[in-house]
């Protein structure tokens, strides 16, 4: 995940896709003292990091049960440590196979392929496949397809890419923005 | 033969089954016709000459049976005023010499260039293709196809290809000279060499068949990349393949969350024959070409 940290000049570069300084990490909530005894270890890490890095929390649950640990920071540096400390923690509690993406977010300065004005713009990493995809949604439940291939054209050399397109699962109403 | 130029025939199998059929036919015909005169003791060399003059003639009325196979018509500017105002603004703008234009009345978009000379070339498109693509794309597309013409590559594959027909000939001729010839003569030495050469004949037929494709793909990214400059939008071309290709429809709209409990679906690894189907194909993968488009753009812009 970290080959991010290059390759998101070359999305401002050569798309003029700027980084928001807003991801996430997401992961299917479940019942149990295990579980929240990790929610436990994931908060108090965070408690403790915010002297160090320049970083802000917060913690979601959306309407699928899924929990979402949201950063908002200046450098991706930091927010790329702070997901991946994260999901270690995750990963060393073994609810691995709970964690499900993380999501980047980006937005444009230029009008996106359709015309129909930029908004925000998603790199998501499936934890599933260990690789990136983009998600450009435009409007309710579509998707702009020629910006997304446009992505892929730009940095799918530059990090792990998921190169079959019937894998692009968008995520819909990403809560980045949403107040927890 | 190959006087047909079809960018997206992985999608369209009808119209390039249906080339590849006449064509077909038309060279059983050939050999079927040869083996008799083979059979009623005309000499090599005449059959030779005989089979030049064939070729010749399927050179000479390749056009018609381009067009006769794909069920193309050529259409006047009455009949479809916007598509010649698109085709000449095109060759106006790039001093090109205008070809003649053909409809094909099919929903599937797809369309081919055809021609020895780029004076009496044709561009077909078919009407789902007009149909299907906003006026931007479709300029893509047709540029793609007048710069096959002005590239010439009929005649670039139709000579690649002659190797590989004179391969094959030899090839049906060796055979038949191994099976019914040396009757007379009993003696091994003419059928070792009969042997040798139906080797040689098909080592070359296999070589020049794969390295026909390759030339072909090759042709295809330099008549991307040299339509991509004469319409100056190499992105309006890109999505102009993704669409014909099928590929936008392909990307999913349900959510992650919901298709995250079908976990056996993400353990299986993408299989791919790419490899395999890359060597044999005509065409590169769209996701190739559209790749190459697209870095088109990101250095225009």
């Amino acid at each position: 995940m970290f080959s991010l940290s290059s390759a998101y000049i070359t999305l401002e570069v050569k798309l003029g896709l700027k980084v928001t300084g807003r991801c996430a990490l997401t992961f299917k909530r479940v019942s149990g003292t295990f579980f929240y005894q990790m929610e436990q270890d994931i908060r108090q890490f965070l408690d403790n990091l915010k002297p160090e890095f320049d970083l802000t929390w917060r913690i979601i649950t959306d309407a699928y049960g899924y929990m979402w640990i949201v950063f908002e920071g200046k450098r991706i540096e930091d927010l790329l440590a702070g997901l991946t400390t994260v999901s270690d923690i995750v990963e060393e509690k073994g609810f691995s196979d709970q964690l499900l993406a993380a999501v980047f977010e980006f937005s444009s300065d230029r009008e996106v392929g359709t015309g129909r004005g930029a908004s925000q713009q998603y790199l998501i990493y499936n934890y599933k496949r260990n690789n990136f995809y983009p998600f450009v949604p435009v409007g309710q439940k579509t998707i702009d397809a020629e910006q997304q291939m446009k992505i892929m054209a730009t940095i799918a050399e530059e990090i792990p890419f998921e190169r079959d397109m019937t894998l692009w699962y968008p995520l819909w109403d990403i809560p980045l923005r949403s107040l927890g | 033969m190959f006087t047909k130029k079809q960018p997206w025939q992985k999608r369209d199998a009808g119209l390039t089954a249906r080339m590849i059929i006449s064509f077909a036919v038309l060279t059983i015909l050939y050999i079927v016709f040869l083996s008799v005169l083979a059979y009623a003791g005309v000499g090599a060399i005449a059959i030779a000459i005989i089979a030049g003059i064939l070729i010749l003639a399927q050179w000479y009325f390749s056009d018609k049976i381009v067009l006769w196979s794909t069920g193309a018509k050529i259409v006047s500017r009455a009949q479809f005023p916007e598509l010649h105002d698109l085709v000449e603004r095109i060759v106006a703008r790039n001093n090109l010499s205008k070809p003649r234009i053909a409809v094909i009345n099919t929903r599937m978009p797809n369309a081919f260039a055809t021609g020895k000379t780029p004076k009496s070339s044709i561009v077909a498109v078919t009407i789902g293709l007009m149909d299907q693509l906003d006026p931007e794309e479709l300029e893509g597309v047709i540029a793609h196809e007048l710069a096959h013409i002005k590239n010439r590559d009929v005649l670039v594959l139709t000579l690649a290809s002659l190797f590989s027909m004179i391969a094959w000939y030899l090839m049906r001729f060796g055979m038949y000279g191994a099976m019914f010839g040396g009757h007379g003569r009993r003696d091994n030495q003419g059928g070792a060499a009969m042997l040798l050469i139906l080797v040689i004949a098909i080592v070359t037929w296999i070589a020049s068949f794969l390295i026909i494709r390759a030339i072909s793909r090759y042709r295809e990214y330099v008549a991307d990349r040299d339509g991509a400059l004469i319409t100056g939008k190499p992105s309006k071309l890109a999505s102009a393949l993704l669409k014909i290709s099928g590929t936008m429809k392909r990307i999913p709209t349900r959510d992650l969350r919901e298709v995250e409990g079908m976990n056996a679906f993400f353990i299986i690894p993408a299989i791919s024959g790419d490899a395999l189907t890359n060597l044999f194909s005509t065409h590169p993968p769209v996701a190739q070409r559209v790749k190459k488009l697209m870095e088109m753009e990101a250095a225009m812009s």
